[in-house]
């Protein structure tokens, strides 16, 4: 009795400022609303145009390439990030520090840093540095080839340190006896890493893995700011296009069916992470 | 009538009390106004932009002279004024003042979200600034019969912007005025990492598209509908030109989603030769120009196809509005005609290089110096024979940029079939 009336008032939070407005998003999502004008209900209409809608399935594919491009890259790096840190000592955590940097700071403001990083003239720092070996400028957020990569990176950059520090707390937890251990069995690196760390290292990976997934999937910020969906819908993920339906077209029905949508996806990938990471024998510890 | 001694007494106090009514009718109405305005717009009262000093001054002259009145400014992101005013009007929490692009005045006036100035405005105002303002744009703020809003910075909005010192490479003063000519040109000025031409092909309320079809003049627009063809011949005559544009090398095939501002600081760097601009950004370019002397900058109206004139399309520009729910309609509308008051015009032409809203002021010996030469270049566009302006109700006026943007990006950038792609934006529309 004592704990639920502890629980009580940080439940109600989260019903009022998360659950409330899914619901209400939900019911949107079941009505015609343009330019804040509500047109009344119109059952799944919203669902049925979307699926209709061969860009919205692209959308969805260009959302798992930035959200699956971008954890190829950014888990492993922060794996092995993670474990330097580690050999590293007190410096590792100044190290880590710094890298931290671009998580904290607001996705609009890594947008703008990395347009003027990018910017394909004489002033953009790739730019000058593609002119000292003599390289023409590079238009990597507007090259249909080019700015899908170029998004994958600043994501990676964004948020890989972040991912970091929980599985430098995941290391720190795994026990020194086993590494021991397997050192007197004759186990080498690679097979002491596959073995031991990877296995109890479950939790830590499920947790970033998710994190993340919910982090890039949801993106929007970054790609509004760089290249605004663009060159030719190529980075319009299922992110920016609720946002260009929703804020830009100002179509709210049907941007909260895409909201839900979304919803739906995040929830699938991450019952399939559970299901995955959930076995492993780390996963118990 | 000869007048009597007491009753030229008389006629002397009345000329004398005459004089001294409109300051002392100034004083009662600066006392009458209190409280504070809430203005949205894309400046900031802090910036350093030529346009943000000019409303920085025109505050604190305003305040100076209405002690009472806190002109608060909250400024927004330009492509979100409108819906989010619209947003705040209904939760009842609206800016007294809302900065907008005329574009959207239909669609947010719809929602009542602006109040009826012919109801608010001063009879001094209506008398001597109303007229003074330039029809073609004081009228497109009248809808339905009454004004809704007035339009600020008379401009040719979406212009090009040259160098005058990369034509004279070539031989030439200024673009030529047909796209037949213009072609070549601009693939002339294609020159080591420089490219002839520059076009923002990704902002939400501008397509250089539409910009390049006015070249059929004011025709393009359906009378009753607003709509414009998307696959009628004037379309693929464009898409035509933007194809042989790229082919020539004027056009980037991989600088496909730049926005307005991506283009100005490219061509501040030196990436352009002839670019699509904001004109009242005029004096914003010359300020960054980096990679050339700003005293090259020119401006020049759109080519046309044939015979027809220049084009000159008089929009999307910026317009101002009250918030039909203001608590303070009476100190924000002064506030509002603040702005339009010759002295104000005389400013923003000064300072920021903006054609004055108050035709008179052109009188004034500033608008002869070669300081003023844009600006008289700007004022001779207003009057072009080639000058238009959207329909007062553009439909789908959400859409229909993005729209003409992605499809101006696949000519660009792509192979396909010229008539596939405007009749998949036809079909997103729903045209």
């Amino acid at each position: 009795m004592v704990g639920s009336a502890l629980v009580g008032p940080a439940l109600l939070l989260v019903i009022a400022i998360n659950v409330l407005p899914a619901f209400y998003g939900f019911y949107l999502s079941l009505r015609e609303v343009f330019f804040f004008g509500d047109e009344g209900f119109v059952g799944l209409d919203n669902y049925i145009a979307l699926f209709a809608d061969p860009f919205a399935w692209q959308a969805i594919g260009r959302s798992l390439v930035f959200t699956f491009g971008s954890l190829l890259v950014a888990v492993p790096l922060a794996l092995v990030s993670a474990m330097g840190i580690r050999k590293l000592g007190r410096w590792g955590t100044v190290l880590l520090t710094v890298l931290l940097v671009p998580w904290a700071m607001s996705p609009i403001v890594v947008a703008l840093l990395w347009k003027w990083i990018l910017v394909p003239s004489p002033g953009g720092l790739v730019g000058s540095m593609f002119a000292a070996f003599g390289v023409p400028p590079k238009d990597l957020l507007t090259d249909p080839m080019l700015a899908m990569p170029t998004l994958i990176i600043v994501g990676v950059w964004r948020n890989f340190a972040f991912a970091a520090i929980i599985l430098t707390g995941g290391l720190g937890q795994i026990p020194k006896d086993l590494y021991k251990a397997a050192a007197v069995d004759g186990l080498g690196a690679w097979e002491t890493f596959r073995k031991i760390t990877l296995p109890l290292l479950a939790p830590s990976l499920l947790i970033v893995i998710s994190m993340l997934t919910i982090s890039y999937f949801n993106e929007v910020q970054t790609i509004i700011g760089l290249t605004g969906g663009g060159p030719i819908r190529h980075t319009t993920t299922l992110g920016y296009l609720l946002y260009h339906t929703g804020f830009v077209e100002m179509d709210q029905g049907r941007g909260n069916a895409i909201a839900i949508v979304m919803f739906m996806i995040n929830m699938l990938l991450i019952a399939l992470y559970i299901r995955i990471l959930g076995k492993q024998p780390g996963s118990a510890a | 009538m000869s007048l009597t001694r007491p009753n030229r007494r008389t006629a002397l106090a009345l000329g004398a009390a005459s004089m001294l009514l409109p300051a002392l009718t100034g004083i009662a109405n600066a006392q009458d106004h209190s409280g504070t305005i809430r203005i949205w717009t894309f400046l900031s009262a802090e910036g350093q932009s030529p346009r943000e000093v000019v409303l920085r001054a025109l505050i604190e002259k305003f305040t100076a002279e209405n002690p009472g009145v806190s002109v608060v400014v909250e400024a927004q992101p330009f492509q979100e004024l409108e819906t989010k005013f619209v947003a705040a009007s209904a939760q009842n929490r609206a800016p007294d003042i809302i900065w907008m692009r005329d574009t959207f005045l239909d669609l947010v006036n719809q929602r009542g979200a602006l109040a009826n100035l012919d109801d608010e405005l001063s009879e001094d105002f209506r008398s001597n600034a109303l007229p003074d303002l330039y029809p073609v744009f004081a009228e497109k703020s009248v809808l339905d019969g009454s004004r809704v809003s007035l339009p600020l910075w008379p401009s040719p909005a979406q212009i090009l912007f040259y160098r005058k010192d990369a034509l004279a490479e070539i031989g030439l003063d200024a673009p030529p005025q047909t796209w037949e000519e213009f072609i070549p040109v601009a693939g002339k000025l294609t020159s080591g990492d420089r490219l002839g031409f520059g076009l923002p092909t990704n902002d939400n309320s501008v397509s250089a598209f539409i910009n390049m079809m006015t070249g059929f003049g004011p025709d393009i627009f359906d009378a009753a509908t607003g709509q414009f063809d998307i696959t009628g011949p004037e379309a693929v005559a464009t898409a035509e030109v933007v194809r042989q544009l790229v082919a020539i090398g004027a056009l980037s095939p991989t600088l496909l989603n730049a926005m307005g501002d991506d283009i100005q600081d490219q061509f501040a760097a030196g990436r352009f030769a002839i670019v699509q601009a904001f004109a009242p950004r005029f004096a914003q370019y010359k300020q960054i120009a980096a990679a050339y002397d700003p005293a090259q900058l020119a401006v020049a109206p759109w080519p046309a196809f044939g015979d027809r004139p220049p084009a000159v399309l008089l929009g999307p520009y910026w317009t101002v509005g009250l918030s039909s729910k203001s608590e303070n309609k009476g100190a924000a509308t002064a506030f509002i005609e603040s702005l339009y008051t010759p002295e104000a015009s005389m400013q923003w032409a000064q300072i920021a290089g903006l054609v004055p809203d108050r035709r008179s002021v052109q009188a004034d010996p500033f608008f002869a110096t070669p300081e003023a030469a844009s600006i008289r270049v700007f004022s001779d566009l207003l009057d072009a024979p080639g000058a238009l302006t959207f329909p007062p109700k553009l439909p789908d006026i959400t859409k229909v940029f993005p729209v003409m943007n992605t499809a101006l990006q696949e000519l660009i950038g792509t192979d396909e079939a010229i008539d596939a792609i405007l009749s998949r934006a036809k079909a997103t529309l729903g045209w």
